[in-house]
């Protein structure tokens, strides 16, 4: 039984643990951090596993999960260093007109993301994973209406770090 | 066309395998221990609650037991320890509770909360037992004082009991300083984020 759980678990996390990675690369800065976090959220997937019943998408239970080890669990904060690695990262961002690749733009994005604080992170990245306001709403623990305007600040400000 | 478009397109088109993590890695991972918040919570909280019980080692309660009998107080004493478990299993009871309520399948919002009620708890217990000692050091001494200083003078007696207030009194800041680098430390984070996300709330309730 263990054993069957086990390798469902595997199935289930390999495929879809891109998400896992962009929400260690939107929380934290570095390599070492990342694999820190990934590493948190495997566990905490894996120990809430048996309580997932399948009624919803596993993908929509695991952003749950994800953003909550995220936000809630795990120690280490990196917001000073963003704030310190801004003036960098404006000069970055300005510098990609001249070479102004989806690679660029998307390394600009994640940088952008990394400056903002914990819970507008969580917004910007469920809006880019093209997450409907009731998913947000129901992920976050807040009103839709809230979501929407947490969601529009979320965005002004990310627009102004990415086009300042 | 809106600035973030074009970034969205860029999210949309990320490769989905740069940093694959293999099965093998991912079964290593699941089985290693977690060091999240709630555990380092759970483990600060065990502690509270046995450190209190390691001065049997360094106290010689049948010593202290003559001077309640000494000073007749046996019955103070029996109540006094009935009280202080009562209060003890109260507390360890709400503990497991609100810990086994945390569960990161809630939503970021209640998880929030359940963990700062968890939190909570432990404080309120720290605070009760903290009380208790107090109350119970202050009530044994001021016998003391009143049986054995009993032909003593009247300035004898004060400089006695304002000493015995300054020492309380620093014994009780100096664990309350202890105690809030410790979960202050702890939960910087978590009483920004949960400050985040509930301010919209408070001001359209």
């Amino acid at each position: 039984m263990q054993k069957s759980l086990e390798d469902k678990f595997l199935n289930d996390f390999e495929t879809n643990q891109n998400i896992v990675h962009k929400v260690c690369r939107i929380y934290t800065t570095n390599q070492s951090d990342h694999n820190d976090l990934f590493q948190e959220i495997t566990i905490q997937v894996w120990k809430n596993y048996s309580k997932f019943r399948g009624d919803a998408k596993f993908s929509t239970w695991m952003y749950r999960v994800a953003l909550n080890t995220a936000i809630s669990l795990y120690r280490k904060s990196t917001r000073s260093v963003k704030t310190r690695d801004f003036s960098d990262l404006e000069f970055k961002i300005k510098s990609i007109e001249y070479d102004d690749t989806e690679e660029q733009q998307l390394k600009a994005l994640y940088k952008a993301i990394q400056v903002l604080n914990d819970i507008d992170k969580a917004l910007v990245f469920l809006y880019l994973e093209d997450k409907p306001y009731k998913e947000i709403s129901e992920t976050l623990g807040i009103s839709q209406v809230n979501a929407r305007v947490k969601m529009n600040r979320a965005k002004d400000k990310l627009k102004k770090i990415l086009n300042p | 066309m809106d600035v973030l478009d074009k970034y969205k397109k860029a999210w949309d088109n990320q490769p989905n395998d740069s940093e694959k993590v293999s099965k093998v890695d991912i079964y290593k991972m699941m089985k290693s221990k977690s060091s999240s918040i709630v555990k380092w919570i759970f483990i600060i909280s065990i502690l509270e609650f046995i450190l209190p019980h390691l001065t049997f080692f360094f106290v010689d309660y049948k010593e202290y037991n003559r001077i309640y009998s000494d000073l007749g107080l046996e019955q103070f004493a029996f109540y006094g320890f009935a009280i202080t478990y009562v209060v003890y299993a109260f507390f360890i009871y709400k503990f497991y509770l609100s810990y086994k309520n945390i569960s990161t399948t809630l939503d970021t919002k209640s998880l929030m909360d359940k963990i700062l009620k968890t939190r909570k708890t432990v404080k309120t217990y720290f605070i009760v037992n903290l009380s208790l000692f107090f109350i119970y050091s202050a009530i044994v001494s001021f016998i003391t004082l009143y049986d054995q200083l009993k032909p003593a003078s009247t300035s004898k007696i004060l400089v006695f009991t304002i000493t015995l207030i300054i020492v309380l009194s620093i014994s009780i800041v100096i664990f309350w300083l202890f105690y809030q680098l410790l979960y202050g430390f702890l939960l910087r984070k978590l009483h920004r984020n949960y400050k985040d996300l509930a301010k919209l709330d408070e001001i359209s309730q």
